[in-house]
C-alpha cells in the first residue's frame, strides 16, 4: 500500500494519526503538504491547505493563535455562486442606502470567537466593504458592501474558501424584530441595574436606622424616593414578569410568572401602603433586586435558546438558488419557486435537485446521504425517480420535473414531522408543575394567615401576611429553576451544545437507552478505501488502472480513489447496477461487482478485472468517527443501551456495529421503520434520545423522548431536534449527559433548600415573631444561596 | 440633614446621565458582539495603516 501511494500520489505521504493543521480532523490516508512559515504543515484535503494559504497570504495567521476551537473542513470544491448577484436575491434580502448594500448572512461552521474575527478581518480586506460584523454566537454576519466594487458572490467564496457556508436569512424583517427584541431586554436589565442600585442605597438608610432616630420626615423622603425610583424598575424592566401573570391568569394556568410578578407587586404595593400610613417597613429593594436577578437569569437562558435556533433555523439555510431549466431549447436561470411540471431541469455536480423528477439521461449518479441515509451516492438509469433533496454527483444530468415545492416528497416529509412535534409540545412543561404546586399553596398560606390574624382582631395582620409572603421566598423558588437552566444553559453552550429548551436536560438525565444513526452521525459521511488486495505483482500498475477509471468517471465511487494517475482511460462506460469500463493502454478494464469485473461472486467488494482475471479488490467504507467508539463505550459503561438505525444495507451496518460495539442494530430502515423502532422501545418503557443528521432521521428525531441533531446535518434533522451538537465532537454527548445529570441535582438541592426554608420560616413568620425586615433578609440570603448554588454546574468539567 | 436636599438630586442627576450613557451604547449596537472585540488586541499589527483604513471606513458608516 504504502509503494503504491508514493508511484501514484504525486503530492501524497503515509501519515499515520496526523492531524490537518486546518481543520484538526483526523487525516485519514495521504496528507496534502504545504509550506507554511518555512514549516512543512500537513493537511487533509486541497481545500484546508488552500485556506491556510489564503489566511497567511492575507497576514491573518494569528487565528491559528486565537482559536480555540478547530475550523472547518474547507471545500477545494468550486461552487457556483452567481446567484448570489442576481438582482432577484438582491432586492429581496439586501437593502440600499447611501450607495451601500446592507444584507444580513447566516454563516455555519463559526465555533468561536476566533472565527468570527477571521471572517470580519477577511472581508474587511476586501474592496468597496465598508461595514462588517460579526457574531460567533447566532452564526450571522452583517454586510454593508458595493456591489458595484465587489460583487457579493466573490464574498461569499472568500467565505467558502475558508471554509464556512453562507445562507440566505428568513428575512430582515425578522432579523430586525429579533435585534429589536434583544436590545429591549438589555434596556429593562440595564435599567434594572442602575436604579435598583440606587434604590438600595436609598433603602441602606432606613435600614442603617436600628435605632429609630431618623425623624419621621426623613424617613418618608427616603420611602417616598424609594417609591419613584422603584417604579420604573417594577412596571418597566418586570413588565415581561407582570404581562405573564396576566397572560397565565386568563389561561388559568398558574405559572412561574404568577409567582414572580406576584411577589414583586405585592412587595412593591405593600410597601406603598407602608409609606402612605407611615407603617413600620418598607420593601421596595426586595421589589427591584428581584426583578434585577430573574431578568439577569432570563437573559442568560434567552441568550443560548436564541443562540440554538439562529444556528438551526431551517428556512434560514437557504441558499439564492435558481433552477437551471430548459425552454425553448435555451438553458435559463429561474427562481425555483417558478419552477411548472413538465419543465427540464439541468443538474450540475453539487447542486441540490430542488424539485422530483424522473431522470432523462442514461445515468447518473445522486448523492441520496440526508434523505435515506445511504452513504454512497446511488447511480440512477433514465426513467428512475429523482427525489428533491438529493445532490447531483460527479456528472451534470436533466430531469424532467414531476412534482413540485409542497407536492415533493421533501415537502411531504417536513409536514410529517411537524405534526409530530406538535404532539410532543403537549407534554406540560416540568417547571411549570412544580410551580404550579408552590404558587397555589403559598397564595392559600398567605390568605389563611391573613384571615386568621383579622378574625383574632389584630392590627398587624397585613404586615404579618406580607411577611409570610415574603419569607415564603418566592425568589428563592421562582429562581431555583431558572437560575439552574440559565446555568446549565450556558455551560452546554461552552462545549457546543445548543438545546432549545430547559425541559430538554430535565429529559437527557432520565434517558436510559440512546439510538444512533449511522451515516453522518457516528461516521464522517465521506467514502474512503480501506482493506486493498492485489492479485497481481505490480500492485502500483493495478491502483493506477483503478484510479483513472474511477477519474472523471460517472461512478459514484470515485471519492475512494484521490491519488493522481499519468494513465488515461478511454472509452469509458457506466453500466448501472454492475460498474464501469474503460480502455487504459488499449487494454478492456472493469470495475465493479466482481460478477462483472472478474467473473467472480459478489462479496459486496469492489473488484478491478479483465471481466474474467482479477486484479484487485477493495473494500469501501465509510469513516467512523475518531470518538464514535469512545464515546460509545462511555455510554454503555453508564449503563445505558445503545442501539444503531441505519438506511445503509445490512452487511455494511452489522460490520460497523461489531467494529463500534453495539449489539442492536437494524438496517435498511427508512424514516416509518425507524420511527417504529423508536415507538417499540417506548412502549416498552424506555426513555429514548435519538441522535441523527439527515432528513430521513427528521421524523424518528421528532418522536423521541429527547433528540439531538449534529450540526454538520440536515437543516430539517435540526429543525426537528431538540438539542444540536455543534462542531463534529459526539463526546459532547457525554459531558451534555453530565451537565444535564448535574442540573437535575442542582435543582433538586435549590427545591429542597427552598421548601426547608419554608418549612421552617413560614410557621414561625405566621406566629408573627420575625419582623418583615429580617424575613426580607432571609429572603435575599436564601435567593443568594440558590443562585450560586446554580453557579456551580458551569464547572462540569468536559472531559466527563 | 440639609446637605441631603443637594446631595439627593446631584445622585439622581447622575443616575440619568449613567441611563442616558447606556442607552446611547445600546443604540450605537455596544452589546451586539461582545466575544470578537475582544480577540482584537491580541492579533499582531503587522498592517496598521492597512486597519486604521478600515475602522475609518467603519465610524463614516455607522
Amino acid at each position: 500500500m504504502n509503494a503504491a501511494v508514493n508511484d501514484v500520489g504525486i503530492k501524497a505521504r503515509e501519515t499515520e494519526n496526523c492531524l490537518c493543521f486546518h481543520c484538526g480532523q483526523t487525516i485519514a490516508d495521504q496528507a496534502v503538504l504545504e509550506n507554511i512559515h518555512g514549516k512543512l504543515q500537513s493537511f487533509c484535503c486541497t481545500g484546508c491547505s488552500a485556506a491556510t494559504l489564503w489566511i497567511d497570504d492575507a497576514g491573518l495567521s494569528d487565528y491559528y493563535k486565537l482559536r480555540t476551537e478547530q475550523a472547518p473542513q474547507a471545500d477545494a470544491a468550486k461552487v457556483d455562486l452567481s446567484a448570489w448577484d442576481h438582482p432577484d436575491t438582491l432586492t429581496q434580502h439586501s437593502r440600499f442606502r447611501d450607495g451601500y448594500d446592507d444584507i444580513i448572512i447566516s454563516v455555519q461552521g463559526m465555533h468561536c470567537a476566533a472565527c468570527a474575527w477571521l471572517i470580519d478581518r477577511a472581508l474587511s480586506k476586501q474592496k468597496g466593504v465598508s461595514e462588517v460584523s460579526v457574531n460567533a454566537v447566532t452564526g450571522r454576519l452583517h454586510l454593508r458592501w458595493q456591489q458595484s466594487a465587489t460583487p457579493l458572490s466573490q464574498l461569499i467564496s472568500c467565505l467558502q474558501r475558508l471554509g464556512y457556508r453562507a445562507f440566505l436569512t428568513q428575512g430582515s424583517q425578522l432579523e430586525k424584530s429579533r435585534a429589536q427584541e434583544k436590545r429591549t431586554l438589555l434596556l429593562r436589565i440595564g435599567l434594572a441595574a442602575l436604579v435598583a442600585m440606587q434604590t438600595m442605597m436609598f433603602a441602606e438608610a432606613l435600614y442603617l436606622d436600628t435605632t429609630n432616630e431618623m425623624s419621621v420626615w426623613t424617613r418618608d423622603m427616603f420611602r417616598w424616593l424609594c417609591f419613584v425610583t422603584a417604579t420604573p424598575v417594577v412596571f418597566y424592566s418586570g413588565m415581561p414578569f407582570i404581562r405573564g401573570m396576566l397572560r397565565e391568569l386568563k389561561q388559568k394556568a398558574l405559572g412561574m410568572d404568577v409567582l414572580a410578578a406576584s411577589s414583586i407587586l405585592l412587595a412593591y404595593f405593600g410597601s406603598f401602603y407602608q409609606t402612605l400610613v407611615g407603617g413600620q417597613h418598607v420593601w421596595y429593594d426586595a421589589a427591584v433586586m428581584f426583578v434585577l436577578f430573574l431578568l439577569v437569569a432570563r437573559y442568560l437562558e434567552y441568550q443560548t435558546r436564541q443562540a440554538a435556533y439562529e444556528q438551526s433555523d431551517a428556512l434560514a439555510r437557504a441558499q439564492p438558488y435558481l433552477a437551471q431549466v430548459i425552454r425553448a431549447d435555451q438553458q435559463m436561470a429561474i427562481p425555483v419557486a417558478e419552477l411548472k411540471p413538465g419543465d427540464t431541469l439541468c443538474i450540475n455536480p453539487g447542486e441540490t435537485v430542488s424539485a422530483d423528477g424522473i431522470l432523462l439521461n442514461d445515468a447518473a449518479s445522486f448523492d441520496e446521504s440526508l434523505l435515506t441515509g445511504e452513504a454512497r451516492p446511488v447511480t440512477k438509469s433514465k426513467g428512475d425517480f429523482i427525489l428533491a433533496g438529493s445532490i447531483g454527483s460527479l456528472h451534470s444530468a436533466r430531469l424532467e420535473v414531476t412534482q413540485t415545492g409542497r407536492d415533493t416528497q421533501l415537502s411531504q416529509l417536513l409536514y410529517r414531522v411537524e405534526l409530530a412535534q406538535l404532539k410532543k409540545s403537549g407534554v406540560l412543561h416540568y417547571a411549570e408543575r412544580i410551580a404550579r404546586y408552590f404558587v397555589v399553596g403559598i397564595l392559600l398560606t398567605t390568605i389563611l394567615v391573613y384571615g386568621f390574624w383579622s378574625l383574632m382582631g389584630s392590627t398587624h395582620a397585613f404586615e404579618i401576611a406580607l411577611a409570610v409572603l415574603v419569607v415564603s421566598c418566592p425568589c428563592a423558588l421562582a429562581l431555583a429553576l431558572p437560575a439552574a437552566f440559565a446555568s446549565a444553559q450556558s455551560a452546554l453552550a461552552k462545549i457546543g451544545v445548543l438545546s432549545f429548551s430547559n425541559d430538554n436536560l430535565v429529559k437527557l438525565a432520565k434517558v436510559d437507552t440512546f439510538i444512533f444513526d449511522k451515516t453522518g452521525t457516528l461516521t464522517q459521511g465521506k467514502i474512503t478505501r480501506t482493506d486493498d488486495h492485489y492479485f497481481t505483482e505490480d500492485k502500483n500498475h493495478a491502483l493506477a488502472i483503478a484510479c483513472a477509471l474511477e477519474k472523471n468517471s460517472l461512478h459514484p465511487l470515485a471519492s475512494a480513489f484521490p491519488e493522481a494517475t499519468n494513465l488515461q482511460a478511454n472509452n469509458v462506460r457506466l453500466i448501472p447496477g454492475k460498474g464501469i469500463c474503460g480502455f487504459v493502454d488499449q487494454k478492456e478494464y472493469r470495475i465493479g461487482s466482481a460478477d462483472f469485473a472478474a467473473n467472480a461472486v459478489d462479496d459486496g467488494r469492489l473488484w478491478l478485472g479483465d471481466g474474467e482475471r482479477a486484479l484487485a479488490s477493495f473494500s469501501l467504507n465509510d469513516n467512523m468517527r475518531a470518538d464514535a467508539k469512545t464515546t460509545v463505550s462511555a455510554l454503555q459503561d453508564a449503563g445505558l443501551q445503545i442501539h444503531l438505525l441505519s438506511g445503509d444495507a445490512a452487511v455494511t451496518v452489522d460490520a460497523f456495529a461489531n467494529d463500534v460495539g453495539i449489539s442492536h442494530s437494524a438496517a435498511r430502515q427508512n424514516p416509518d421503520q425507524k420511527q417504529a423502532y423508536l415507538k417499540a422501545l417506548q412502549s416498552e418503557g424506555h426513555s429514548i434520545a435519538m441522535i441523527g443528521d439527515g432528513i430521513n432521521d427528521a421524523l424518528v428525531l421528532a418522536s423521541a423522548d429527547v433528540s439531538i441533531a449534529m450540526g454538520s446535518g440536515a437543516a430539517i434533522a435540526q429543525r426537528s431536534a431538540d438539542m444540536i451538537i455543534c462542531g463534529e465532537k459526539l463526546d459532547r454527548l457525554l459531558a451534555a449527559r453530565a451537565i444535564a445529570i448535574k442540573t437535575q441535582a442542582i435543582i433538586r438541592q435549590n427545591l429542597g433548600w427552598a421548601l426547608l426554608y419554608n418549612l421552617v420560616g413560614i410557621p414561625v413568620t405566621a406566629m408573627g415573631f420575625i419582623h418583615p425586615g429580617f424575613a426580607a433578609l432571609g429572603m435575599v440570603t436564601s435567593s443568594l444561596l440558590v443562585s450560586v448554588n446554580a453557579l456551580r454546574l458551569r464547572k462540569v468539567s468536559v472531559s466527563q | 440633614m440639609n446637605i441631603l436636599l443637594v446631595l439627593i438630586p446631584v445622585s439622581l442627576v447622575f443616575l440619568l446621565i449613567a441611563i442616558g450613557i447606556f442607552i446611547w451604547a445600546l443604540r450605537n449596537k455596544q452589546f451586539e458582539n461582545l466575544e470578537s472585540a475582544a480577540l482584537d488586541i491580541l492579533a499582531s499589527e503587522t498592517e496598521a495603516g492597512d486597519e486604521t483604513k478600515n475602522d475609518g471606513n467603519k465610524n463614516d458608516a455607522g
